[in-house]
């Protein structure tokens, strides 16, 4: 394999991360828009929604298929909706007025609580994801492609699409983009913010249950712990692009994933980590504003 | 009332010293290092206001600056305290400088962003910490003829000397000038440098602190255990203590150490759910926030007064 | 009221552990019991459990006490594995330990044990260096890795015929000393390592290494660690079209690796394992009927902590008293112990003589025997 068919693949194997990335960093990036605060337990909300992927999958009979990936996409999608409004209702809208410690010491329990709830349910081994595509791929030369990997790009695109559709072309894209700009005077115009809010987390965590059903069935395996990392480095996926930005969290997944699976791939799998949280400190230091994002005024 | 109650505590504490049972010293033991460490961290975020989720990096800058002098350079206990206590300040202010700049949640992350860094190069930093398998055969400390060994009553009495110091030191800050130019800084910051503080300055001067105080902590950590590993100094850690501040009080030290005391106790009450710890802390932590913000020993303090939206 | 309410909790506290003590011997058990490595120890638990029912069976060990068994969990996870000693050391009732399960905790554990006195037998650790520190509390009952790397090096180039071999470890102590004896004795028998790194454990994604091992074109990919990477490593790997060899140590000796990584892609890998067939050896008849009787099929390390406990129960029972240095001190006589796994004599290191390294493959979902060498 020559070094540049190696390096090819080194990036498509970051890319198929970045993507997925990308779909959790949509979440994060979409509540910081509206209600200026960090999720914490977005990550979390990812991780349910690869269980309930695994779960339906199992229900089906433990056997990967196509369709059955529809169905545990549809599904984690779903939970996951529910999930968020849930997380909205119990852990920020009663703190809405309270300072930001206290939402985010109030989302650190509710991630605490999620990863216990399912490592209750689905015990703390890791489980096994049945693979729902067939594992050998399409070959590019030395470069292979698995239908799996083809899936991640084709559903995280089509998804951003369609939500850049939402903001842009819909009411409620309309009304989010001002609540985002000005919440008073979105309030004012006569449009319901606790609405608009409940429904971001609910597209957010919607989305974030789709990167884990791909997460889960992309790497076979999955642990209640999986929440916590992934959430982080989408975060600063979501950071890197500018936070509240939606391309830029499909530019910051993406450069993310690809920086992670370079140094993974040339430096050493070890530091791996190192880089992904180097990024994040030297982005919110030296351009908080993301690759994307617009100047925020500081508040005082 | 308070006289007693203070006599009562005091009484408490007189019996803990003299329980027989080694696993009871050991909780003890414990209870105490996490108190110490909520000391520490109360510095920063209750005095200061600079919400901080990185402070276990600050711990295991302490412990393996002590298990480091020791095994590489021989260094003893009582010197490797100071060492270690100074180590972490240093660390702490390094780490503070670019990330003080930027404001409330930037900052908690930034906070977790080095801590997870720091933990991650000493885990692969094999030839100097030892990797993930860490460090062994660290010292134990002893005083005279006295070694402290394997048993738990020891440093359940050296915990509490540093304690009562840190404790008395944290109270005199609180209410001198120093404390309440934090006060001013953590409630309205712009309004405080109009006033002429340097803003910057203070909040290097509360991580300078917490860090102080972490280090001493991770050095007493070291000596007790004889090995340490990186595991010891993960992000739950750094919730464990925050969440110890803020269920004691945010800014109130008898709060923390209360606070400290019912985190590390309760948990040992329920060894045989220890499958539901990780879920009753989330529980705590999200009806705290709910219904009793400012925690149980902590003032209504105005970090948690119902503000009203601020107009645009 | 926050006050009474801690007054009131406080001393009922205190006053709460004035007890009796009761005629029980306890025998301490660690390993890990929860996360990913759970089916390693839980298997070591098994074994552990049964020697102490049929103990129980037979009547009291010492006259007038019962002996019961103590599990805790380390997670293998250092810190705990040094709180769970801790704990164990704390308690006087107990008089042996059997554990730890990965290197990396029971050499920490180890000095624990020693400071207090406490007789140790480790059922699995196979790293050397924890015999080497001169704790007389230690005992093993497998075979070391200076051992079993240098067996899996001579299998791989003799048997497999591998010239050009990639290594990966977990950076554990096992994994780390495991692949550091393989190198050596494979670049002594004149093979080629092209690369030696190593992957942290609970990581999930090895595609960037395994792409980078892909590239590098080897024959042999040798994997010293647990079989949660394993099974990640393995599966992988097929996805990637990488054609390599895969030969692993211990560690992957468990049916979870097949499951995880699906019988597809484990199919046709190679391990090497600390003891040979257990079904040959007529000793360990009556053992595995009256394992798989209680508990099914036998796992991996069933045998071992079975074993341990035997050995520790004996130690206990030759010196008649409740005393840790007795125990010690019957252990120290116990020249030769005949057990299932065939009869121990132990060096001055505590290290067992019994020195046979096997070899399983997978195949069809189930690991076969392949060979075994003394």
């Amino acid at each position: 394999m020559s070094a540049g068919d190696l390096f090819l693949q080194q990036v498509l194997n970051g890319l198929t991360l970045g993507f997925v990335y990308a779909l959790i960093a949509l979440g994060y990036t979409m509540v910081y828009g509206i209600i200026q605060l960090i999720n914490f337990a977005h990550g979390e909300v990812f991780m349910v929604g690869a269980y309930a992927g695994l779960t339906v999958l199992l229900m089906i009979g433990g056997q990967g298929s196509a369709a059955g990936l529809v169905a545990a996409l549809g599904a984690a999608a779903v939970v996951c909706l529910l999930l968020g409004l849930a997380i909205e209702r119990v852990a920020y809208r009663p703190l809405r007025s309270a300072p930001k410690l206290s939402a985010l010491i109030s989302a650190i329990g509710v991630s605490f609580i999620l990863q216990n709830a399912v490592m209750l349910v689905y015990g703390a081994q890791d489980r096994y994801v049945p693979a729902a595509l067939p594992a050998s791929g399409w070959k590019f030369g030395a470069v292979t492609v698995t239908p799996m990997q083809a899936v991640i790009f084709g559903v995280s695109i089509a998804l951003m699409v369609g939500l850049q559709a939402l903001v842009y072309g819909t009411r409620l894209g309309r009304n989010m983009r001002a609540t985002a700009q000005d919440p008073l005077a979105a309030r004012l115009m006569g449009i319901s913010v606790e609405r608009v809010i409940a429904s971001t987390f609910a597209i957010g965590s919607a989305l974030a249950g789709i990167g884990g059903v791909l997460f889960g069935t992309y790497y076979s395996t999955i642990n209640f712990h999986d929440g916590y990392l992934t959430g982080l480095k989408a975060f600063t996926a979501a950071v890197l692009g500018g936070i509240g930005n939606v391309p830029g969290a499909l530019l910051g997944g993406v450069l993310l994933g690809l920086l992670e699976g370079l140094a993974a791939g040339y430096l050493s799998a070890q530091w791996k980590n190192v880089v992904a949280f180097a990024v994040l400190v030297l982005v919110l230091l030296l351009r908080p504003r993301g690759l994307l994002g617009e100047r925020v005024a500081e508040r005082a | 009332m308070r006289k007693r109650t203070s006599l009562a505590f005091g009484l408490i504490l007189l019996l803990s010293f003299f329980d027989p049972d080694p696993y009871r010293s050991e909780i003890y033991a414990t209870a105490a290092l996490y108190a110490l460490l909520a000391l520490g961290l109360n510095v920063i975020v209750g005095f200061a206001g600079l919400l901080h989720l990185g402070y276990a990096a600050l711990f295991a800058v302490g412990a393996y600056t002590y298990a480091l002098l020791n095994l590489r350079l021989g260094w003893p206990f009582w010197l490797g305290l100071p060492a270690s206590g100074a180590a972490a300040a240093l660390a702490g202010v390094l780490l503070g400088l670019p990330a003080i700049r930027v404001r409330g949640d930037y900052l908690a992350i930034v906070t977790l962003g080095f801590g997870e860094i720091i933990r991650v190069v000493v885990t692969n930093l094999e030839g100097w910490t030892g990797g993930p398998n860490g460090l062994m055969g660290i010292d134990h400390p002893s005083v005279g003829p006295v070694h402290f060994g394997v048993d738990s009553k020891p440093y359940y009495a050296l915990l509490m000397v540093l304690i009562a110091f840190t404790a008395a030191a944290c109270s005199r800050l609180k209410h001198s000038r120093v404390g309440l130019a934090w006060a001013a800084v953590r409630e309205n910051e712009l309004a405080a440098s109009c006033l002429g503080m340097n803003a910057r300055q203070l909040k290097l001067l509360a991580l300078g602190i917490g860090g102080w105080v972490a280090g001493l902590a991770g050095c007493v950590f070291a000596a007790k255990q004889g090995t340490i590993t990186p595991d010891s100094f993960d992000f739950i850690v750094s919730v464990m203590v925050l969440a110890m501040v803020i269920l004691g009080g945010l800014g109130s030290v008898p709060g923390v150490i209360l606070g400290a005391v019912v985190l590390s106790v309760v948990p040992e009450l329920l060894r045989e759910f220890t499958q539901y710890r990780m879920l009753l802390l989330g529980l705590i932590m999200l009806l705290l926030m709910r219904w009793r913000p400012q925690g149980l020993l902590g003032p209504a303090s105005a970090l948690f007064r119902r503000v009203r939206e601020p107009a645009a | 009221m926050v006050r009474r309410a801690f007054l009131l909790f406080s001393c009922l506290w205190l006053f709460s552990g004035c007890g009796k003590s009761e005629p029980v011997i306890k025998i301490g058990f660690v390993a890990p019991l929860s996360g990913d490595q759970a089916a390693h120890g839980e298997d070591l638990r098994r074994g552990a459990e049964l020697a102490i029912e049929q103990a129980q069976a037979r009547g009291p060990i010492i006259p007038g006490f019962s002996v019961v068994l103590v599990p805790v969990d380390d997670a293998r996870n250092p810190a705990q594995a040094v709180s769970g000693a801790k704990r164990l050391a704390a308690d006087p009732h107990v008089l042996a330990v059997v554990g730890h399960l990965n290197s990396s905790c029971t050499k920490p554990a180890s000095a624990i044990y020693h400071e207090a006195r406490l007789l140790q037998i480790s059922p699995v650790s196979s790293n050397p260096e924890i015999s080497r520190q001169g704790f007389d509390t230690f005992y093993r009952i497998c075979p070391t890795d200076d051992l079993q790397g240098p067996a899996a090096a001579r299998f791989a180039i003799q048997r497999l015929g591998a010239r050009r071999i990639f290594v990966l470890d977990d950076m554990t102590t096992y994994g780390r000393g495991l692949a550091n004896e393989f190198v050596r004795a494979a670049k002594a028998s004149g093979a080629e390592i092209l690369g030696h790194e190593g992957i942290t454990q609970g990581e999930k994604d090895f595609t960037p290494v395994l792409t980078k091992i892909k590239g590098l074109d080897p024959d042999l990919i040798y994997f010293a660690g647990m079989f949660p990477e394993a099974a990640l490593l393995v599966q992988q790997k097929l996805k990637l079209g990488l054609r390599a060899k895969f030969l692993g140590g211990d560690g992957l000796f468990e049916q979870a690796l097949i499951t995880l990584a699906t019988p597809a892609a484990a199919e046709g890998i190679y391990l090497t394992t600390l003891g040979g067939d257990i079904r040959q050896l007529p000793t360990a008849k009556l053992f595995i009927e009256a394992f798989e009787k209680k508990y099914g099929p036998l796992g991996a390390y069933s045998s071992y902590g079975y074993e341990a406990t035997n050995l520790a129960l004996e130690a206990i029972r030759r010196a008649g008293k409740k005393s840790r240095s007795a125990v010690l001190s019957a252990m120290r006589e116990i020249k030769e112990y005949p057990g299932i796994l065939g009869t121990h004599i132990f060096d001055s290191r505590g290290d067992t003589m019994i020195r046979t390294i096997g070899v399983y493959t997978v195949h069809d979902g189930q690991f076969q025997f392949v060979e075994a060498s003394n």
